[in-house]
């Protein structure tokens, strides 16, 4: 998953969606499924965020992560309903427990997959831009992501240097295993984050003028309508401080 | 104009590259080239003209820098950028963004520019430097090649009439570096003054006007290229360069005098339904030094994985000695010594570096090994601050010092001057005979200093594989050379 | 002959982007742990104790205000993006905060400010576990017909005295990630010339 942070593949990607609008839908999964703010009002609402990934997934024909959503989700849910009364002791709390969390922050973690693996870096740095986000973290965001694959690569090359050495099985000294992981990956990181800093500066980075965008980004028909969708809950969730109830 | 007046600096951190009162005027639209060895300024001077010292390499520094009227010392680093475009050599960390088309955007964007002049610039860059069908794929996608030309192209987008090149060939294969050639004609037909730092000096015969050596962070010399293409061969060496005429390399080695075997077997491999390697069977010399070459995508680097034993997925063997060897008993035998040496230091000194994973403590062993290696001196250091050089022959201590019959080096020369390439090619030549070394390489001087043999590989097929000796010299040239005698 | 002022530059921006991605990784490498219960409290300790290194190697470079605090906001903000809300963003805002002034009280040199510093710092992953805390009674309405003893069950699992727990785990550890961190940059970064 490393290597496809905000790394989406533009020529296949189905329906497309504002970054702004992926924002407010993963804060609202968050608020509401996460929090599960309104559920005791209007039980249904987390039935139908949890749907929403699924959808989602589907109409950016990222096949896979929606059936692997469904499929897990599904069982995981009915060894949660059927194993309820069946176990008892310990194993009755790990099983349950490790359902009840999984189906709680699953459909978040899917929503996430779908921003993650739909948006690419220059736009979601032009939605925050827009948003009038501080280049002060705007910066850093950006690096980060970039540097993703290549720290995912010099992992691997390190790895493999363990592996012909003989020692990267543990046995041994666990502490041992971490410290050769480590140290080689920080040094190497930071010699190229150096030279990235280096090579960025020398192209203007830094200056006093604000920066532009070339990232097409915008609110089409199907941003208005996830936007509709997302403020129902928070509707809903005002009414029901307010003492009314529907269904 | 550039202007460098009475320049002293020293690094802080005591990094070589000093300069002691180095005085030069470059006019516009002349092309220069700035050699010597290494350690001896040269990158030094780059960073001064682009404005990387003093703003970013802190130091002491003294005298008076100007470029185009312009004080780089005064004057903040992202103004000096708007009239110096720099390029650097390592093509893996000089992307900021993750896709070609907001990369060559990146400069324009911190200037400030409009969105329409941009998206005109990229359009005009991508055309002029010929990757338009490069333009919105991810920068993980392309090849070293490609990179650099998507680093030329992102420079040239910001239009500045100053480019800086430090080392921009070390990673390129012979075809890259033509391409990189015409973006340089381009640029100089543009009017553009250029400035390179380099090692490798052949391609530039056409394209610089004037040779500045520089040694110990002082001007020795200054003439012009028609001059400096006299120099003979032995001078060049003397100095301290790389080779101006590939064409008459001659091979210097002994020839090898095993007959035992090392018999590669069902060494084939896919990516995706990709194959990248298809070799039924391969016949080598044990105890024999092994050049690979082939151009970008060969399948070079798949070989020597699959060598070693580090694809997982790999089910071909190799014979040695009457003995079958699969995938992991490979992983035992083998052992890479990586372009970026820092991937294999794992410890605190270069003591414990060698004896990690070594089956007995054998001081005896370990001594002579590190003497041999002239690694003595170095026991109680930490490998990671020793030079490129010691950092390599560390890392073949480790291999001998585990019984590693088979040693691979990946590009162990690039960006390596012409002392530091005969030190490596010397080090190679003492493993020959009691072990079998594989080395994937570009550079040709290394291969006729040390090889014995050469496996030519091509779309993960063996090409050629022929001993080196006097008459197959020729082969070799025609590979490194051909692309020249195209051009003229 | 140049003016050291306190504002942030490109290069310490890219620092922190670093600093943060080499971070991240080992978050995320640490988090796919936390999907079984035995091991949500494991990441309030595996993740400051290995957190340590990468940021007492970033310390040695912070010498301005700011740069805890953004890096706090992108770890913050990288949760939000990858569906675990924006509960560390809120706390890491505060924390990171907090984390600034105690390293610029000891003027950005001193070391046991600096594993203190870490210590506050590591706060942000305890936010991760906010939600598993909240309402669990309502989350679990439409599950009223298995019983109160299901919900008990569940509840017991991640019973309200854990999440000031896990709080301290958060800081106690860091702490002694920072320790570890401080001895690794003694060790090994120093000797190899890179600090």
């Amino acid at each position: 998953m490393n290597n496809r942070i905000l790394q989406a593949d533009v020529r296949n990607r189905g329906l497309v969606l504002d970054p702004r609008t992926k924002l407010l839908l993963l804060i609202t999964m968050a608020v509401f499924v996460l929090g599960g703010a309104a559920s005791s009002y209007f039980p249904f609402i987390v039935p139908c965020l949890c749907a929403v990934p699924l959808v989602l997934l589907i109409l950016s024909k990222k096949f896979r992560s929606a059936a692997l959503y469904a499929v897990v989700y599904s069982a995981v849910y009915a060894i949660n309903i059927l194993l309820a009364d069946r176990l008892s002791g310990i194993l009755y709390f790990l099983v349950l427990g490790t359902t009840g969390i999984l189906t709680r922050f699953m459909p978040s973690v899917m929503m996430g997959i779908y921003v993650v693996s739909t948006t690419t870096v220059s736009e979601f740095t032009a939605a925050m831009q827009r948003m009038h986000v501080t280049e002060k973290i705007i910066i850093p965001l950006s690096v980060m992501f970039r540097l993703f694959p290549t720290i995912a690569d010099e992992f691997s090359s390190i790895n493999a240097a363990m592996r012909m050495r003989g020692i990267s099985f543990g046995g041994k000294n666990w502490t041992k295993m971490l410290e050769y992981r480590l140290i080689p990956l920080m040094t190497c990181s930071v010699q190229i984050g150096s030279e990235l800093s280096a090579a960025a500066l020398t192209r203007g980075l830094g200056g006093e003028v604000k920066r532009t965008n070339v990232c097409n980004i915008g609110f089409h028909l199907q941003d208005i309508i996830a936007m509709l969708l997302c403020a129902l809950p928070y509707v809903g969730l005002i009414l029901g401080w307010f003492g009314v109830k529907l269904i | 104009m550039i202007e460098l007046n009475n320049v002293c600096f020293t690094y802080a951190n005591g990094s070589t590259g000093a300069l002691n009162h180095v005085s030069m005027k470059i006019a516009d639209g002349e092309c220069v080239l700035l050699c010597g060895r290494s350690g001896c300024g040269k990158t030094t001077i780059t960073r001064l003209i682009n404005g990387l010292i003093p703003h970013y390499y802190e130091g002491e520094l003294e005298g008076k820098v100007s470029v185009n009227g312009i004080d780089t010392m005064e004057v903040e680093l992202y103004e000096t950028a708007r009239c110096v475009g720099s390029v650097f050599q390592n093509p893996r960390s000089q992307f900021f963004c993750v896709d070609t088309t907001s990369e060559i955007a990146f400069g324009c964007e911190n200037a400030g520019l409009p969105e329409p002049e941009i998206l005109e610039r990229i359009h005009n860059s991508a055309e002029e430097i010929h990757i338009t069908d490069l333009l919105g794929r991810s920068i993980f996608e392309l090849s070293g090649g490609e990179k650099q030309k998507l680093a030329c192209a992102s420079v040239s987008a910001q239009k500045p009439e100053v480019f800086v090149l430090d080392e921009p060939t070390s990673n390129l294969d012979t075809d890259s570096i033509e391409e990189l050639k015409k973006t340089l004609l381009l640029w100089k037909s543009q009017g553009k003054t250029i400035i390179i730092a380099e090692h490798r000096l052949y391609w530039l015969k056409e394209i610089c006007d004037r040779v500045i050596y520089l040694e110990n962070g002082e001007v020795t010399f200054d003439m012009p290229m028609q001059e400096f293409k006299l120099l003979s061969t032995e001078r060049i060496s003397e100095l301290g360069l790389r080779m101006l005429t590939p064409e008459l390399l001659k091979s210097q080695t002994n020839d090898a005098q095993s007959s035992d075997e090392l018999v590669l077997q069902n060494f084939s491999f896919f990516y995706d339904k990709f194959s990248a390697l298809d070799i039924p069977s391969l016949a080598l010399p044990r105890g024999g030094v092994i050049a690979v070459i082939g151009h970008n995508g060969a399948g070079k680097s798949t070989f020597s994985r699959c060598l070693c034993g580090l694809e997982k997925r790999f089910r071909g063997n190799v014979f040695m000695n009457n003995k079958k060897y699969n995938r992991r008993g490979m992983l035992r035998k083998c052992y890479m010594v990586m372009q970026d040496v820092n991937h294999q230091l794992f410890c605190e000194s270069v003591q414990d570096e060698v004896t990690l994973g070594m089956n007995e403590d054998n001081a005896d062993k370990i001594d002579k090994t590190l003497s041999g290696l002239d690694l003595n001196a170095f026991t109680e250091r930490h490998p990671m601050s020793l030079s490129g050089g010691q950092k390599q022959r560390v890392a073949v201590a480790s291999a001998i010092l585990a019984d590693k019959e088979i040693l691979i080096f990946d590009e162990p020369t690039s960006g390596l001057d012409f002392g530091n390439m005969e030190q490596t090619a010397d080090l190679i030549s003492s493993l020959q005979g009691e072990k079998t070394v594989f080395i994937v390489t570009h550079d040709p001087e290394l291969i006729v200093r040390c090889c014995t043999h050469i496996l030519h590989l091509e779309g993960g097929k063996v090409a050629e594989n022929y001993p080196l000796n006097s008459e197959n010299t020729v082969k070799l040239t025609d590979f490194f050379v051909k692309r020249e005698c195209e051009c003229g | 002959m140049f003016k050291t002022n306190n504002k942030l530059k490109g290069k310490d921006l890219i620092n922190v982007g670093i600093y943060s991605a080499i971070s991240a990784v080992i978050i995320m490498v640490v988090a796919m742990l936390g999907y079984i219960p035995i091991f949500i409290p494991l990441l309030s300790v595996l993740g400051p104790l290995i957190l340590g290194i990468p940021f007492m190697l970033f310390l040695t470079k912070v010498k301005k205000f700011g740069m805890i605090l953004i890096m706090s906001i992108i770890m913050g903000l990288l949760m939000l993006l990858t569906g675990m809300g924006y509960y560390s963003l809120v706390v890491g805002v505060i924390t990171g905060l907090i984390a600034e002034f105690i390293y610029r009280s000891g003027n950005y040199s001193s070391a046991s400010k600096a594993v203190l510093t870490h210590g506050v710092y590591c706060i942000w992953i305890w936010g991760n576990f906010l939600p598993l805390f909240f309402d669990i009674e309502g989350y679990f309405a439409t599950r009223q017909d298995y019983g109160q003893e299901y919900i008990d069950s569940l509840t017991a699992l991640m019973p309200t005295w854990m999440c000031p727990v896990l709080l301290v785990a958060c800081f106690v550890f860091g702490i002694l990630g920072g320790l570890i961190g401080k001895a690794a940059v003694k060790k090994h970064f120093i000797k190899a010339g890179i600090v």
